[in-house]
């Protein structure tokens, strides 16, 4: 047995070295914890950058302008509106589908009204599915951009410009996909909302 | 207080008797690293009962179609006979029973129990490297407990009590949108104490086994258990500060207006899916690693012979370790991932039945050509293998994203997870209870009640999740409270044996009761030549402290074979 300088026959904890290093480890792990835990929130904007870069989740892209390839493949892009419960707002598409060839832009509008007698903000979320479109779905401008004001009763026509990049054609994912939704939903700003009231209503009981 | 005067008294050799503090402060105050160990196990088994009771009352429900069980238990502890206040119940007994599972039974019993009484004993160490740590990490998860049970008691749903949002605790289900009473944040609350308590118990095991060990004790001598125990520590310290993370994003949400899960402010749910499976795939290896590691000390204790392939038994668990953090959106196959990331999550899923495959051949290696004995600790280990290979390879199957597509939230990923994790992990537990019990009490217990036990525990739970295949490839989702004519048959059957294995649990009980009446004594060592690690070498129970001397490990330190304890040279 070859006896170690910190194991002089009395306890392991009591030589000054041992101490050192349990201490030494005992920092070290407690290093690793807060780290993860920092990382754990450096993951939220770090996934929504990768969405936005990926298309991941049915992210579309926005670009500053078409790049005019001509595609070949003709899609049927489909449009979705919906308002959050906690906004009296109505909102639809002006036509509910378009025909459009990949590589062709296209503008679409969307009709809203403020249904209230109070000006009301709102911001919509969009996503596209299949989620894998998400990549080849560029929009060049958007009323999702930006957040939209409306006055009481007052209503309004919102454009969307966008065209699918023809290099989804040779993605074996989209060769199955004929039709993309393209999907809004226009929430109040989240401070805004009578959080309680409004689960109430909507949470209806599990099961 | 009674580590302060120990202390200063450790020069002295060790008669403490005097010393010893007695009564609830022994406990409430332990630093000593076998009570702490005794009362993780304590509480394991209560936790462990409780969360019994509740899949009991659980298949109770399910055992025909129609709801029959849930209205009564809702309209008697809560006043409210409606039919949704019971589908409500319902959800809040499976969200519990998931919950008390994982954080209050498995985790304890299998680190905080095992990895206290044991790791120390085998590694030749006086105690853990921080003892007062070890204490406050038992009793946070105490007061971890008490939040979870305060949950089922405050207003989860609109009008309901409880958290019925499963263990996932998925937004928008568990956001205000689902759950806006506390319920929700108690139970946050209350995985964020789990969490500090386990991390806190893993800096504790890392500190030991890096430091504390026996001259000669080096670390490819150590056995299996402590490894197994070190790795976990490693998965629990990195995964569950992710838990912790993304529970605070949760409950921020839900109460001061961040809207990291929220799309209204631009959050993603699909987010929590990704941290909470980030954390979540390692904890289901938190939940079995040391179980692989007390399984291969019964195994070769009980086949006398050596471990078949020690070292890449070390290094298959590493390896499981490792890959478990990159594997977690096999989970999430349904969430419209694009085909190369599923490509890439599926085949990252099947590399881990490589280093898994390595362990199931060394056990059975380890068997063959033994001499072999079928103790009760033995049956348990078998037994393990024999369900931990079904659940794996029910594994392998719901890894391939085509057929999770089919099976995902069905009654097959039930029974593949039940059969890891509630037939895996709980008869690894057991294996090494009935290996260790003579040990840390000094006494026996009845074997042939330990084999009843044994017997009943697994025809029963096979017959309770076995034909839960079944029901997953007919369709049946997971976490619902009724279904139709079609399921009836095996749901019955299923149930049955569900009851069978409470039953064998109430033998449990019993054979408890009976080893501390009965008072048999256990003697140093009761497995024979087998049984080869440094705690057989103790008294049973051991003393207060030991190891305040370092033990003699004899042998060649270079050798990559656990140390075997008094014997000069390696087998």
């Amino acid at each position: 047995m070859k006896a170690s300088g910190d194991h002089d026959g009395t306890t392991v904890s009591a030589g000054g070295r041992a101490a050192r290093n349990n201490r030494l480890l005992g920092v070290g792990g407690a290093t690793m914890a807060v780290t993860m835990i920092a990382l754990t929130y450096a993951a939220a904007p770090f996934y929504s950058a990768f969405c936005r870069a990926t298309g991941y989740e049915g992210t579309p892209q926005r670009v500053t302008a078409n790049t005019d390839a001509a595609g070949h493949r003709v899609l049927r892009v489909g449009f979705d509106a919906n308002v959050a419960p906690g906004l009296d707002w109505s909102f639809e598409p002006e036509s509910e589908s378009v025909r459009l060839r990949t590589g062709k832009t296209v503008t679409v509008f969307f009709r809203a009204r403020n249904l209230t007698d109070k000006p009301a903000v709102a911001h919509a979320t969009f996503n596209v599915s299949p989620e894998v479109s998400g990549e080849y779905f560029d929009k060049i401008s958007c009323f999702c951009f930006t957040e939209q004001h409306l006055g009481p009763h007052e209503s309004a026509e919102w454009p969307v410009v966008f065209f699918l990049d023809p290099s989804l054609e040779t993605d074996e994912s989209m060769a199955k996909v004929d039709s993309i939704t393209l999907s809004y939903t226009l929430f109040a700003p989240p401070s805004e909302k009578p959080a309680p009231a409004r689960s109430a209503d909507r949470a209806g009981p599990a099961g | 207080m009674a580590s302060v005067t120990d202390l200063s008294h450790h020069d002295v050799e060790a008669h403490h008797e005097h010393h010893l503090p007695t009564g609830w402060r022994r406990f409430l105050y332990s630093t000593n690293h076998k009570d702490i160990g005794t009362l993780y196990l304590v509480f394991a088994i209560c936790a462990g009962l409780i969360g019994t009771v509740l899949s009991i009352i659980i298949r109770a429900e399910l055992l025909e179609p129609g709801m029959h069980v849930f209205p009564l238990i809702s309209a008697i502890m809560s006043g409210d006979g409606s039919l949704d206040a019971a589908k409500n119940m319902y959800n809040v007994f499976f969200s519990s029973h998931a919950i008390i599972m994982i954080f209050f039974m498995v985790m304890p019993a299998m680190m905080g129990g095992f990895g206290n009484w044991m790791v120390p004993l085998l590694i030749g160490a006086p105690d853990m490297a921080f003892p007062r740590l070890n204490n406050l990490s038992f009793w946070l998860l105490v007061a971890s407990f008490i939040l979870l049970m305060c949950s089922l008691f405050a207003e989860g749903s609109p009008g309901m009590r409880g958290f019925g949002g499963g263990w996932v605790l998925y937004p928008p289900m568990s956001s205000t949108v689902g759950t806006p009473g506390p319920a929700a944040d108690f139970v946050i609350l209350s995985m964020h104490l789990a969490g500090a308590s386990s991390i806190i118990g893993s800096i504790n095991f890392i500190a030991t086994i890096f430091n504390m060990r026996a001259p000669g004790m080096t670390m490819f001598r150590m056995p299996l258990f402590p490894w197994s125990v070190l790795v976990t520590a490693f998965l629990l310290l990195l995964a569950l500060p992710v838990l912790a993370g993304a529970l605070t994003m949760l409950l921020t949400d839900r109460n001061f207006h961040t809207t990291f899960f929220e799309p209204a402010g631009g959050g993603d749910p699909i987010l929590f899916q990704h941290l909470f499976w980030f954390f979540a795939h390692p904890e289901v290896y938190i939940l079995i690693i040391p179980g692989f590691g007390m399984v291969s000390q019964v195994v070769a204790t009980f086949s006398k012979k050596p471990i078949f392939g020690y070292v890449g038994m070390v290094y298959a668990m590493l390896a499981i370790a490792f890959l478990g953090f990159a594997v977690w959106a096999h989970h999430m196959f349904t969430t419209g991932m694009s085909l190369n990331a599923q490509r890439y999550f599926v085949f990252a899923t099947m590399v881990i039945a490589v280093p898994t495959g390595v362990k199931v051949f060394s056990w059975l290696a380890t068997m063959w050509g033994g001499s072999i004995s079928l103790r009760p600790p033995m049956l348990w280990a078998i037994g393990f293998v024999f369900v931990f290979t079904v659940g794996g390879v029910t594994g392998v199957v719901l890894a391939n994203a085509a057929i999770d597509r089919y099976l995902h939230d069905t009654y097959y990923v039930v029974a593949h997870f039940h059969y890891v994790m509630s037939l895996g992990a709980v008869f690894s537990i057991f294996a090494g209870f009935y290996y260790w019990f003579p040990k840390m009490t000094g006494y026996l217990y009845d074997e042939r009640l330990a084999k009843w036990h044994f017997w009943v525990s697994f025809v029963g739970i096979n017959l309770a999740f076995f034909p839960q295949h079944f029901l997953g490839f007919q369709g049946m989702p997971r976490r619902v409270v009724d279904y139709t004519e079609a399921y009836a048959f095996w749901n019955m059957v299923s149930s049955i044996g569900a009851f069978i294995g409470g039953a064998g649990t109430l033998i449990f009980v019993y054979l408890l009761y009976d080893a501390f009446k009965a008072k048999r004594l256990a003697g140093d060592n009761p497995w024979g030549p087998g049984a080869t690690t440094l705690e057989w070498t103790l008294p049973s129970p051991p003393p207060f402290h030991t190891w305040e001397t370092p033990p003699h490990i004899f042998g060649d330190e270079d050798a990559h074979a656990p140390a075997i304890a008094g014997q000069r040279s390696p087998a």
